[in-house]
């Protein structure tokens, strides 16, 4: 391990902790959903993170077509892999979230669906990852569909949302009130900065092993 | 040799072996008529129900045999070892996809059209109402379809479970594809204008517009042996 | 509203054990590779 993991690391524990505190000591008992609401603070910087993985799954599978840097590539099988976790943590606390809330686990609200789908397109990436042995048409298989996978996202939002849109109105409590009360952006914020600290240590970790077993493999 | 011949070429190739051979088409047609056998036991004799179901399952028969007629997109190639020949074609293999995509799209347009025949038939449906804003719907939904598949299948061609991995990494993809089809073609058999669904539509067209371009920018990376 | 903090916890402890879990999935896999290359003669000297 790096000293530069190291640090990460130990960035991504004090940022995890402070968040936590924050989560349960300055964050405001929610007046309409209670202390249930805490819950968003995972759940939203989950999701946020994921993105961000995505977006590097997409540069760095059009990076890799363009110039076949085997590091292109290993970043994008990392964050991918980064990226599933962080949505599947998403997707597991929204229904924890929705079960006292909504009543139910699962509902196919826009969100939670898009979601939904997010998550299979990327499982499906890390499918095929392990189903093609030959490193460099492994690489190539992978890029197109980290490409495709992103640049399909605002086409399934818009699908999603437009197919909910008529199905019912958005009574779903959204994780953000409006305006936005300050304690509760704080914590957000904290936990935010947190998730993408510990997005990058683990990207760093996943990449480092990637590496270590692509020059002992041969 | 121009892009656009090229293009034309392997459209050409492969409509003509699939007219000699009918394989591929014949076996569709009854796939599709299992099809609606599955769909009607698994619905029941309730009308209403199946009405209202009646664009989803559509679309499910579509996409169902459109899994099935994609799988075997590029069998020819693979099986009569002529996947070399695909590479040395000389110039963009984009022109290669694009003649795929079309291939597989008027494969998939005549399956779906006997499906629509046999729907109304067997379902006793009133489907020609409006010929026009169906074929338009279906046309949009069906080549975002062929234009994802046609890239997967050349993808997973050489890969390890590839009938399994295939559907598995279309089906999430066309996901919104699905979702557009089903409502404006729903709008289409209750009678409503083209314009009421209109942002279904458009967002169907930014869909294959997208999806077309990444194959065409992808389509040489995938190729490669 | 009542407070279901058993939810809560759920979501926190369910969060946790996932990363943690990856985390240590990561560093151990990271160990033995390390270790692997130690043992076989260190190529990377």
């Amino acid at each position: 391990m790096t000293s530069r993991e190291r640090a990460l690391g130990w960035l991504a524990g004090l940022g995890l902790t402070a968040g936590l505190v924050m989560a349960f000591g300055v964050a405001p008992r929610e007046a309409t959903q209670g202390n249930v609401q805490r819950i968003m603070y995972l759940h939203v910087p989950a999701i946020l993170v994921a993105y961000l993985a995505f977006g590097v799954v997409l540069v760095a599978s059009v990076i890799y077509l363009w110039g076949r840097a085997a590091g292109a590539d290993r970043l994008a099988h990392a964050s991918a892999e980064v990226g599933v976790v962080f949505t599947g943590i998403n997707i597991a606390t929204g229904a924890i979230w929705g079960k006292p809330t909504w009543g139910t686990w699962w509902t196919w609200d826009a969100r939670l669906t898009s979601t939904a789908v997010l998550f299979l397109v990327y499982v499906g990436y890390l499918l095929l990852r392990g189903m093609v042995d030959e490193p460099d048409r492994r690489a190539r298989a992978a890029a197109v569909v980290g490409i495709l996978g992103a640049a399909n996202i605002p086409i399934v939002h818009f699908s999603v949302k437009w197919w909910r849109a008529l199905h019912q109105p958005s009574t779903i409590l959204g994780p953000e009130p409006s305006p936005i009360a300050t304690p509760i952006a704080a914590t957000l914020l904290v936990n935010w900065i947190a998730f993408t600290l510990l997005f990058a240590y683990l990207l760093t970790a996943r990449m480092e092993i990637a590496r270590f077993e692509e020059t002992h493999a041969g | 040799m121009t892009y656009a011949r090229r293009t034309w070429i392997v459209l050409w190739k492969d409509l003509l072996s699939e007219r000699r051979s009918k394989e591929t088409l014949n076996a569709l047609f009854f796939f599709a008529l299992l099809l609606l056998f599955l769909f009607q036991f698994a619905l029941g004799a309730d009308r209403e129900r199946l009405t209202a179901a009646l664009p989803g399952l559509l679309w499910l028969g579509f996409i169902l045999s459109g899994l099935v007629g994609l799988g075997r997109a590029f069998l020819a190639e693979r099986e009569n070892d002529c996947w070399e020949g695909l590479l040395l074609v000389p110039g963009d293999k984009s022109a290669i996809y694009l003649g795929k995509v079309a291939g597989n799209l008027i494969l998939m347009l005549l399956v779906e059209a006997i499906l629509l025949v046999l729907f109304a038939v067997f379902f006793d449906v009133d489907l020609g109402a409006h010929p026009i804003r169906l074929i338009v719907v279906i046309g949009l939904g069906t080549l975002g379809f062929a234009a994802v598949g046609t890239l997967f299948a050349a993808m997973t061609a050489h890969v390890r479970a590839r009938e399994v991995l295939f559907p598995v990494l279309l089906l999430p993809v066309q996901v919104p594809v699905l979702l557009g089809a089903v409502k404006a073609t729903e709008a289409v058999l209750l009678g409503e204008p083209l314009g009421a669904v209109g942002h279904w539509l458009g967002l169907l067209a930014a869909a294959d517009t997208i999806y077309l371009t990444v194959g065409v920018l992808t389509f040489d990376a995938v190729l490669e042996a | 509203m009542p407070d279901n903090w058993g939810y809560v916890f759920s979501a926190y402890g369910l969060a946790a054990v996932a990363l943690l879990g990856y985390w240590r999935r990561l560093v151990g896999r990271a160990k033995r590779l390390a270790d692997g290359e130690g043992r076989t003669g260190n190529e990377t000297g």
